[in-house]
């Protein structure tokens, strides 16, 4: 069974379509990884995906289960099986980095509230955050608070992990950091892990199978290799980090004023 | 090579040729504007030759009197270093139009349509919560206490001293506004029902109200709009935990509570104002005074105005959540949406004690 399918997914918003029919495979224990350029539609993709916004067509299962078909209770079950971490980390500011970790233990679970405090510590240290069990996620840096919030995400060991733009904002070093943590996470769980993303470097460290979107639209699915091989001009430029075509735009103040190039040389 | 910047014209067989040298910067646009207004109409030829530096500024300039001049303006021999800033910048030969604004009855058409579903969600939000806050009531095993006692503290512990000084001092000002006219008559024992029935019914009850709105109201909705502008709700929502569940129902709870227990303070202490009028002003022994006040009011002066009470923080705390969260974009929008809540608080106070202040007079 895979751990994600999307058939001919699309979204609106308003008027304006952002998905127009995308599908999309994830199977367990691989990093899939969600390419494109700003606007092209991989965060509608995720919050598609995880419920946030509903599907206007097409099916998404996850875990073998269709989110928006089930009843508030199953809904409930399943979001319990999967892991998402947000762009900035979406920790609960008022209380502390423990409580955060601890909150889908105290929902969802009847544990007793001694084992909840071991499970928190043991997700903290998975992400090396143990010191920071008692700070607020205001005390902490970027990095720490996304490690933080990926220990959340963990709390209920997901079989399914969204990332949306894990090394959004972070320096290159924490970034490659997170990137590890999340290669351990797979091969040691066997998780399932979507990840948002347009870093280049961090694509290529990461990825087991990626997805290009470009405008709602998959224009290139495969492994990396195959990817590059993919002469769609987007997709190249996309690896060989240019620009589509020359910056196309209006006359300039030279041409405007009847110039010639080259006039006085 | 001049170090100062020149403009000279000059006629030719063609029409004028307007002549610039050395460096020109920011600081030369009025001359250069002058000049190129003051240049006889016609073509116009542009010498740019001794030009050694050339600013967006200046090239902005020459744009727009080629516009001006409706296209008269040729380029003639020219640096390299003017030729460098001219090919630097590019523009549009029809710059785009800025949107007009909506007219009137656009404006009042889309506020209108917005309002319609603003209002929708509005009572979407008012169902679903008390439905959740019947099935905590139903469920009171599960109900989070800790986060109801945390936000009773803050709406009404928090707001005891300040709530107690106002209406304190407002029973005061009624009872010495009022001692002033009753006098008149020799009727200044009425003082005491006066302020017994107008605490209790209205002051106490509206004085709380619109302490609550400004404090806990607005505090309500800012919280929520950052939570919701930070992904937290969205947060909380993909972790299987309802929102409304979570953070409205503890916080309708806690103000529901808070405010009625906040009126019966601010029911004694504004009586207390009126009280100390009565005694130190008008003279009239205390128990005289309270006794007074006792005959005048009646039990259902009290119990109205906690009706009133359980009304308005009910209202406060829909309204605070309502426009926490249906807040979208960035940090800008939460001080918006906190000041838009709070006034849509107040408006709909007055609005509710209207409404009672008849309805209790008049139907009961």
């Amino acid at each position: 069974m895979s751990a994600l399918t999307v058939r001919g997914l699309i979204a609106r918003y308003g008027d304006k379509t952002i998905l127009k029919g995308v599908d999309l495979t994830v199977e367990p224990g691989e990093v899939r990884v969600i390419l494109g350029g700003s606007g092209c539609g991989k965060s509608t993709l995720m919050k598609s995906c995880v419920g946030l916004k509903e599907p206007d067509g097409g099916r998404v299962t996850m875990l073998g289960q269709e989110l928006s078909a089930l009843g508030e209770k199953e809904q409930r079950n399943l979001l319990t099986r999967i892991g998402v971490l947000f762009q900035y980390g979406a920790l609960l500011g008022s209380i502390s980095i423990g409580e955060n970790v601890a909150l889908p233990l105290r929902e969802h679970t009847d544990l007793p509230e001694d084992l909840i405090q071991e499970m928190v510590r043991l997700k903290l240290a998975l992400v090396e955050l143990s010191p920071a069990e008692h700070l607020l996620p205001s005390e902490l840096s970027g990095g720490m608070r996304k490690r933080a919030a990926l220990a959340r995400a963990m709390a209920l060991d997901p079989e399914l992990l969204f990332c949306d733009e894990p090394g959004a904002g972070l320096d290159p070093l924490t970034s490659a950091e997170l990137d590890d943590l999340l290669l351990r996470l797979r091969d040691r769980f066997g998780m399932a892990i979507v990840v948002v993303t347009h870093e280049l470097l961090s694509i290529q460290k990461i990825t087991d199978k990626a997805l290009m979107l470009s405008d709602g639209l998959v224009i290139a699915d495969g492994t990396l290799d195959e990817l590059k091989d993919n002469d769609h001009p987007e997709v190249q430029a996309f690896f060989k980090r240019q620009a589509a075509g020359e910056m196309r735009g209006p006359k300039t103040a030279l041409e405007l004023l009847g110039g010639r190039t080259g006039l006085t040389r | 090579m001049s170090t100062a910047a020149e403009i000279s014209l000059s006629s030719a067989a063609d029409g004028v040729v307007l002549s610039l040298s050395g460096p020109l910067r920011r600081a030369v646009v009025p001359e250069l504007t002058k000049a190129l207004r003051d240049a006889p109409k016609g073509q116009l030829t542009l010498d740019l030759a001794g030009v050694t530096t050339m600013d967006s500024a200046i090239v902005a300039t020459l744009i727009r009197a080629w516009r001006d001049r409706a296209g008269s303006l040729v380029l003639g021999a020219m640096s390299s270093d003017a030729e460098r800033a001219l090919a630097m910048f590019r523009v549009a030969e029809n710059p785009p139009e800025a949107p007009k604004p909506a007219n009137t009855v656009e404006a009042l058409g889309g506020a209108v349509y917005g309002s319609r579903e603003a209002v929708v969600d509005f009572l979407q939000l008012a169902a679903d919560t008390t439905f959740a806050v019947f099935r905590a009531l139903r469920h009171p095993r599960s109900m989070r206490w800790g986060a109801i006692a945390d936000q009773s503290i803050d709406i009404g512990s928090r707001a005891f001293g300040i709530i107690g000084l106002i209406t304190f001092l407002v029973g005061l000002t009624i009872a010495f506004q009022s001692a002033h006219q009753l006098q008149q008559f020799g009727a200044a024992i009425y003082v005491a029902n006066l302020t017994g029935v107008s605490m209790l019914r209205e002051m106490a009850p509206l004085m709380c109200a619109i302490l609550v709105a400004g404090r806990s109201g607005s505090s309500i909705a800012a919280e929520i709009a950052t939570m919701q502008v930070s992904e937290e709700i969205d947060a909380l929502k993909v972790m299987g935990i309802d929102p409304i569940d979570f953070l409205a129902v503890p916080r309708i709870l806690a103000i529901t509570m808070m405010v009625p227990l906040l009126t019966v303070m601010a029911d004694m202490l504004g009586i207390l104002g009126g009280v100390l009028v009565g005694v130190f002003y008008l003279d009239i022994a205390p128990t005289a005074f309270i006794n007074q006040m006792l005959s005048a009011v009646a039990t259902w002066d009290l119990v109205s105005g906690l009706i009133k009470s359980v009304v308005f923080a009910f209202g406060i705390g829909l309204i605070g959540l309502h426009y926490g969260f249906k807040v979208r974009g960035g940090a800008s929008e939460v001080g918006r949406t906190t000041t838009a809540s709070v006034v849509a608080s107040i408006f709909f106070i007055i609005v509710a004690d209207c409404i009672f202040s008849v309805l209790f007079y008049v139907a009961i």
